[in-house]
């Protein structure tokens, strides 16, 4: 090893009590922002799982067929050759659910508010009662044809209880103005900002109330084995169904101002012209690819942390490294004498800043990595209001190597800037000015 | 001339607005392989003087010349290379480094400059110094469990590790009690005769001005006796005007 790189080393181990001090203090702050990183790194692969669960799906298949007077019609009337895609692709596929959803106004005494309710089969779909706790009601109670599961938040704004009948307002597929009547079946706990999505019903009532047959559907949902098989299974998918049915492009940019690619897939047929039915297929990702924006500003977030942060702890370790200098100043003289060069002089100052900086980074994000372990212990349950970005009631993390990495080389960077000021005093002292200004 | 020789060298320091005049004007040659005395009382200018002819001082005025070679026009990393080189430090305080044991503080400079030491030569040597100046069994101590003349030996072995041509010696026996200023000073004498090191000291210690082969008196910056033991007139080195 370097002599000096040596010296700077064994120099860290001096003052105890200042190392430990200076060394915390950059342990805490990138603790924090491991921690911030962690919770980003896990949040988009929580939030698409869960909803992958509450949409049933990770890659979806709907249908729009022209109907008279060249309306839009959603709907799945044969999905044979859907069903016989997904076969042939090899996709790890788990189940295949079939949905119709419409978004209406839910009317329960003179109060009116509107919801999306997504109508589906529950017999088949149990896993939907592992991920939707219910508050009140039972599940059992959905085996009537018109039960309805509202979200806690939207079951208090109408002020309904179970059992209650509530009416609904809505468009048929073909825009005819129709009216139905729920009654509440359960109310589940509710989802924080995406409580609004989670009123669910019986697919087969749904698609009575939006004129459907009892074998039609909107939307074909197909979970797979996890998540991370999601894009490679879209698309092999597609080129299965590529040329055996009409199929709108995948991946289309939008220069309208779509905001996620789903977005732009949905005006996409507002511009095109067909006869029959024609598909799209798309994935949880692209439905939530907002998403990704929340992570990027979780990040950003813990960007600006770690600036902040260490601009105060910079501020500390000039402070000490302009003290420690003038403790050691009789050394730098002696060493001068000796002959080591200035550049030798800063490079021991940077090397003490820099093993300083990487042992207090190194545990920094022992320490987080604990945390982490510690806080995804704890249980906060299926009912808690964050549930959407936990996984399966516990708070995930996931640290991406390369984010670890790079707030180690920012640490890094930051020290030996900081440190750089009396590092360079130190180099500049002459020999003979040194040794006369030792103790 | 001399292995060292200053030619009518000035030193002034800003101290505050006040320029204060450390050495005046003050010219003299030394002899290789010399035991040296620089003896004054305080404020006479001697550490100045050790410094300028160590190159970890420039003079204001006038050249110091070593083996032969002027220094003053050099830059700051010639002064050093040429420090590392030809030079040898013992100082007052011992100046060890603490975080190194007696081994590792003696093996240092030889492990700045360029020229690469063999292992085993290396190992040889310092085992050797170590030997010399009888610490064998502190070599894995550090300084802080060492005596004052303990440090001091470790000082005197780092001084000659690198085999120097002269070392300069800033009162090494100042902070040592008069027994083992003693031992320190014919160590020293020991080295100076076995290795033909020119000694070149800074002091107010009468024993050492006694055992000097050359002495010089500083007055308030001047010169005020420069001869070598054994001559009652002025030294001068050879082929050079007293």
């Amino acid at each position: 090893m370097n002599t000096l790189a040596n010296i700077a080393l064994r120099n860290l181990t001096r003052q105890k009590k200042r190392t430990v001090l200076l060394g915390s203090a950059i342990a805490f702050g990138v603790m924090i922002v491991t921690l911030i990183n962690g919770f980003a790194g896990a949040f988009s692969a929580n939030v698409a799982e869960n909803f992958s669960d509450l949409m049933a799906g990770h890659v979806f298949v709907s249908g729009s067929e022209k109907g008279e007077g060249d309306k839009t019609l959603s709907v799945i009337r044969d999905d044979s050759a859907l069903t016989a895609a997904v076969e042939a692709s090899g996709a790890p596929v788990r189940y295949v659910t079939r949905r119709s959803s419409f978004a209406g106004t839910l009317i329960f005494e003179g109060k009116k508010l509107q919801t999306n309710v997504d109508g589906a089969d529950l017999s088949q779909e149990t896993f939907l009662r592992d991920r939707l706790l219910l508050k009140e009601g039972s599940w059992d109670s959905m085996s009537d044809e018109n039960a309805l599961i509202l979200s806690e938040k939207i079951a208090s704004r109408l002020n309904v209880d179970v059992g209650d009948l509530i009416l609904v307002q809505l468009e048929t597929v073909t825009g005819q103005a129709n009216v139905g009547e729920f009654r509440l079946a359960g109310v589940s706990y509710d989802a924080g900002i995406f409580g609004q999505m989670m009123s669910y019903a019986n697919l087969g009532y749904v698609n009575s109330l939006i004129g459907l047959a009892p074998d039609e559907y909107q939307t074909m949902g197909i979970m797979l084995d996890g998540l991370k098989h999601t894009d490679a299974a879209a698309e092999a998918i597609y080129g299965r169904l590529y040329g055996g049915v009409q199929l709108f492009e995948r991946g289309v940019k939008d220069e309208d101002g779509a905001v996620t690619p789903f977005q732009a897939l949905m005006r996409q047929q507002k511009k095109e012209s067909w006869e029959g039915v024609k598909y799209r297929l798309f994935t949880i990702n692209e439905v939530l690819s907002q998403i990704e924006q929340i992570v990027a500003a979780l990040d950003t977030t813990a960007g600006v942390i770690l600036v902040v942060l260490f601009v105060i702890i910079m501020v500390g370790i000039t402070n000490t490294f302009s003290m420690v200098m003038f403790e050691r100043i009789g050394e730098i003289g002696t060493m001068r004498a000796l002959g080591v060069h200035r550049g030798g002089v800063r490079s021991m100052f940077l090397y003490e800043a820099l093993f300083l900086a990487l042992g207090g980074a190194v545990a920094g994000i022992a320490l987080a990595l604990v945390a982490m372990g510690v806080i995804s212990l704890f249980d906060f349950g299926m009912d808690s209001p964050a549930f959407i970005i936990m996984r399966n009631g516990h708070l995930s993390f996931f640290l991406p190597p390369l984010r670890a990495a790079a707030n180690v080389l920012i640490i890094a960077l930051l020290t030996l800037v900081a440190v750089a000021s009396p590092a360079g005093k130190a180099a500049k002292l002459t020999p003979a000015e040194a040794l006369r200004t030792q103790k | 001339m001399g292995i060292v020789e200053l030619e009518n060298v000035r030193k002034i320091y800003p101290l505050g607005k006040v320029q204060v005049e450390a050495v005046k004007g003050v010219s003299f040659c030394i002899e290789k392989g010399d035991f040296i005395s620089i003896a004054g009382p305080s404020g006479s200018g001697k550490t100045t003087i050790l410094n300028m002819v160590g190159l970890v001082d420039q003079p204001t005025e006038g050249e110091v010349y070593l083996d032969g070679k002027p220094t003053s026009k050099l830059n700051d990393a010639e002064l050093t290379r040429l420090r590392h080189e030809t030079l040898g430090f013992i100082f007052q305080s011992f100046n060890l480094i603490p975080v190194l044991n007696v081994w590792e503080n003696i093996e240092f400079p030889l492990l700045l400059g360029k020229t690469r030491v063999g292992k085993d030569e290396k190992k040889d040597w310092i085992d050797h110094l170590i030997e010399e100046v009888g610490l064998s069994e502190w070599r894995k101590h550090k300084p802080n469990e060492l005596s004052g003349g303990q440090r001091q030996r470790v000082a005197i072995a780092r001084a000659l590790v690198t085999r120097p041509q002269i070392v300069l010696a800033d009162e090494p026996t100042a902070n040592l009690d008069s027994a083992t200023g003693e031992q320190i000073l014919e160590l020293m004498k020991k080295i100076n005769r076995e290795l033909e090191t020119t000694f070149i000291f800074s002091t107010h210690d009468a024993r050492i001005v006694d055992i000097a082969d050359h002495i010089i008196r500083l007055r308030d910056g001047l010169v005020t006796e420069n001869r070598r033991r054994e001559e009652e007139a002025p030294a001068a080195c050879q082929g050079a005007e007293a």
